[in-house]
């Protein structure tokens, strides 16, 4: 009849933890994965508490930010799949603000996501109220459906994952004089077009798109350049008026990412692996952190770890993948974003503040993406410098 | 050159595209070369690079060519095997052979084509991404530039070898668009390059020049002058024009014509015959094409697009094909019909046709007149004198009806002759094995 959602024990057992703990309505995010006719509910992340409201009134913004900020630190695969509150107060009272909770999250999401839509995406929300009194779970979709609930253990197990590590080599033209965040999106656009069309390769060889993944812990991918559409456009239209343009400035981005998506079933289909999770996963780290870093305040002191000879190009580090596996989980994961003056203390208590997960500095890998160095030195134009292995990294010189 | 054993030539063609992107802090003429040459040198590395790949299309063959890796495939195989291992395509319309000819040696049997790709992905850990920022006011240079080369090579070759001669032609083609673009500079206008393939009279075969893109061909003159006389060509026929660009069978032509569907027909057999027929491309006009419901008048119309259409795809002409309306108009406009000509049903006949052929492409054409169809016999050295210096379509039209004549099959002892003929009246789609079944050739 409708979407089944499957949710882990181990949510089910938080959920009725929260219950019992909290004296005021608490409300949160439900994060998890959705496939075909099923989804599958791996965390449920309580809302921080916020100083400034009287914590008597669900804050819809409050709640929205939550869930932006909680959408860069999943990985691909996993998205913000509802809201929940956990009150005792009546259903009716309740299912009107967790409507309004779900319609904006809703809108937030499909606002800040950074790859071109598929056919077959699911873009339903769905709302939980847990009422701790009598312990009913009324659960709906958005259009108010009441949609089925599971509880099943093991839920975070049996996850096929695909990983890659992406080299990003971008020049970015700037519009006017100052990056913001419009002009940054907009300069990835072509970037973006060219992942989401680039062929992958699982374990070395191209797969066709309905055949399953047997054992892919590793893809490499290959980047299909322009596919024919856009290729043949620029050839009937080459106005030489789009070669030079004027511009304030450019922006480059060098170095590399770390992707990962996550695959619920045992034999997931090639396609949604490669084409859909992985390389959304892809776009959107890298787009999270151009964002992250241009939002800022430009010179801050803190973010400049050394000047170049030429006066206009300090090159910053873009914040760093940390990975954090889930306890619940053996095979799951999620992310925070590193920068350059943090230490790993504020990732722990950041990944506590934002998903509700437990961890401790030991458990979180920072392996998969190093620290850059920054170089001494006008190397903007050679592409080759700010790229490198490990076995051959350029260290700064003393000053 | 004589070749020892029957090996068959394959053609392999790789696209792919570049980005060409820099920043340019002046749009000084010497500071945009500067840039513009280093940034060119750093798309030839990338094509050096270990991340350049070669895929072929339809298989599951992947190349890494300056790293040895081969997938699907060895080094050292002959290339024909490649042809092996690809997919069958679905039949299309528009191009493909219904049947294949035995025996028949075609330049054209068989093209392989590959795709360059860059690999965007490396074994980690890795770097994070470092962002550096220029504010200034200045400019942007963004352009793709399309790559398209092709090599000719013996089936026997080996893969290595094609993939060695494929990175240089891919580099030798990144210095001709360097060269092209800084060429056709104006002050800090640039236009991207376009490469296009030629298939030039044996023994020269397939040439690859790269031309500034969206500069008509009149302005290209000088350009096509000089490669007239670099391969030894006559200057009067064209070779260059964008029209003459050789188009490779596994294309899909995008107006959905079918070219030369006499091709896929056998030639009849003639005591002492010998065969005179159309040279070069046309492209079949008939009834009921391009929503225009002309069945049981528009018989010459159709068979004047056909030749009007041999005139643009040599590259005579640069005017498409004209339609029933554009065709009554010129009529009207050289005073041979009225006004309310135009939009008719009217049927038109050779003079119309030779009038049309004038005014609208400025062609010249010898009508021939024959009293009675059993006169044409007579013809029959005429005939094949003009498919032979000529080469053009012939119109044919009497009493209420026309045809294209498209060659002839004649025998100078016997004086007996045979005519390959196009036929207008055809009414349904463009189904090459359907026309060629049907469709009648007239003896």
């Amino acid at each position: 009849m409708g979407r089944v959602y499957i949710v882990d024990e181990d949510v089910e057992e938080y959920l009725s933890k929260l219950c019992s703990q909290q004296a005021g309505p608490v409300t949160g995010l439900l994060i998890g994965q959705s496939s075909g006719q099923r989804d599958f509910v791996v965390i449920a992340a309580p809302t921080p508490k916020d100083e400034e409201s009287a914590g008597k009134t669900v804050d819809k913004e409050w709640v929205s930010e939550h869930a932006r900020q909680v959408s860069r630190m999943l990985l691909g695969g996993l998205t913000v799949l509802g809201v929940f509150m956990i009150t005792d107060a009546d259903a009716k009272d309740t299912i009107t603000t967790l409507r309004q909770l779900v319609f904006a999250v809703e809108n937030l999401i499909s606002s800040e996501q950074k790859w071109s839509p598929a056919e077959d995406d699911v873009t339903d929300c769905v709302t939980l109220h847990v009422n701790p009194k009598t312990r009913k779970y009324p659960f709906f979709n958005s259009a108010a459906k009441p949609a089925d609930l599971k509880y099943q253990s093991g839920v975070g197990s049996c996850w096929t994952t695909v990983s890659c590590w992406l080299n990003v080599d971008l020049l970015i033209p700037l519009p006017d004089s100052r990056a913001s965040k419009e002009n940054s999106q907009k300069g990835l656009k072509v970037w973006t077009r060219q992942i989401e069309n680039a062929v992958c390769l699982i374990d070395g060889k191209k797969l066709p798109e309905d055949s399953e993944l047997t054992s892919g812990q590793v893809v490499s991918k290959r980047q299909d350049l322009f596919d024919k559409k856009a290729l043949s456009e620029i050839i009937s239209k080459p106005r030489s008026a789009d070669v030079v343009q004027p511009c304030g400035g450019s922006v480059t981005v060098r170095g590399a990412v770390h992707c990962r998506a996550f695959l619920h079933t045992h034999k997931p289909k090639v396609k949604l692996a490669e084409k859909v999770l992985l390389k959304r996963d892809a776009i959107s780290t890298v787009a999270t952190r151009v964002q992250m870093l241009l939002d800022e305040p430009l010179a801050s002191e803190e973010q400049i770890k050394d000047f170049s000879e030429r006066e206009n190009c300090p090159e910053f580090c873009l914040p760093r993948r940390i990975f954090c596996p889930l306890k619940s989980s053996g095979s799951l994961y999620v992310c925070d974003y590193q920068f350059s003056d943090e230490g790993l203390s504020e990732i722990v208590d950041r990944l506590k503040e934002m998903l509700g997960v437990d961890t401790a500095e030991e458990d979180l890998d920072t392996t998969q993406e190093m620290t850059a160095e920054i170089t001494q030195g006008a190397f903007m134009a050679a592409a080759a410098a700010l790229l490198a292995t490990a076995a051959s990294m350029m260290y700064y010189s003393d000053m | 050159m004589v070749v020892a054993e029957p090996t068959t030539l394959i053609i392999f063609r790789v696209k792919g595209s570049l980005e060409l992107r820099c920043h340019l802090d002046s749009t000084e003429t010497s500071h945009i070369q500067k840039v513009l040459s280093r940034t060119f040198e750093n798309l030839r590395a990338q094509i050096k690079s270990e991340s350049c790949v070669f895929t072929v299309c339809n298989t599951p063959v992947i190349i890494w060519p300056n790293k040895d890796v081969y997938e699907d495939i060895t080094p050292d195989s002959p290339c024909e095997d490649v042809l092996q291992r690809i997919q069958s395509d679905e039949p299309e319309s528009g191009g493909k052979r219904a049947t294949k000819k035995k025996g028949k040696k075609d330049l054209s049997a068989s093209v392989i084509s590959l795709r360059l790709m860059m690999e965007v992905t490396k074994p980690g850990p890795l770097s994070a991404p470092v962002i550096s920022k220029t504010v200034q006011k200045s400019h942007f240079l963004s352009a793709t530039l399309p790559l398209d080369c092709a090599v000719r090579t013996h089936s026997k070759d080996t893969i290595k070898d094609v993939c060695d001669r494929l990175l240089e032609a891919l580099t030798q083609q990144l210095c001709e668009m360097e060269k092209v673009m800084l060429q056709h500079m104006k002050g800090s206008t640039l236009l991207t390059a376009e490469p296009l393939h030629f298939l030039l009279p044996e023994p020269k075969g397939l040439v690859t020049v790269v031309f500034p893109a969206g500069v008509p061909d009149k302005e290209l003159e000088a350009q096509r002058r000089e490669l007239h006389q670099r391969f030894k060509l006559p200057n009067d026929r064209p070779y260059f024009r964008r029209a003459n660009a050789y188009h490779f069978p596994n294309e899909h032509y995008k107006d959905g014509y079918l070219r030369n569907p006499h091709h896929a027909l056998t030639h009849p057999t003639l005591e002492n015959g010998k065969v005179f027929m159309v040279q070069g491309i046309y492209s079949y006009h008939h009834y009921m094409q391009d929503r225009m419901d002309d069945n049981g008048w528009g018989c010459a119309y159709r068979s004047l697009q056909t030749i009007c259409s041999w005139f643009q795809q040599q590259g005579y002409v640069e005017q498409p094909v004209p339609s029933h309306k554009e065709i009554q108009q010129a009529l009207v406009d050289v005073g041979d019909k009225q006004a309310n000509f135009v939009g008719s049903r009217q049927w038109i006949g050779s003079i119309e046709v030779q009038a049309v052929l004038n005014h609208l492409l400025g062609i010249t054409s010898k009508i021939m007149f024959v009293s009675q169809g059993s006169e044409l016999a007579s013809k029959g050295r005429e005939l094949a004198n003009h498919f032979l210096t000529e080469g053009t379509p012939i119109m044919i039209g009497g009493g209420v009806l026309a045809h294209t004549i498209l060659g002839v099959a004649w025998s100078e002892s016997t004086g007996q002759i045979r005519y390959l003929i196009l036929d207008p009246h055809y009414t349904g789609s463009e189904d090459l094995q359907v026309i060629t079944e049907k469709v009648p050739a007239c003896t």
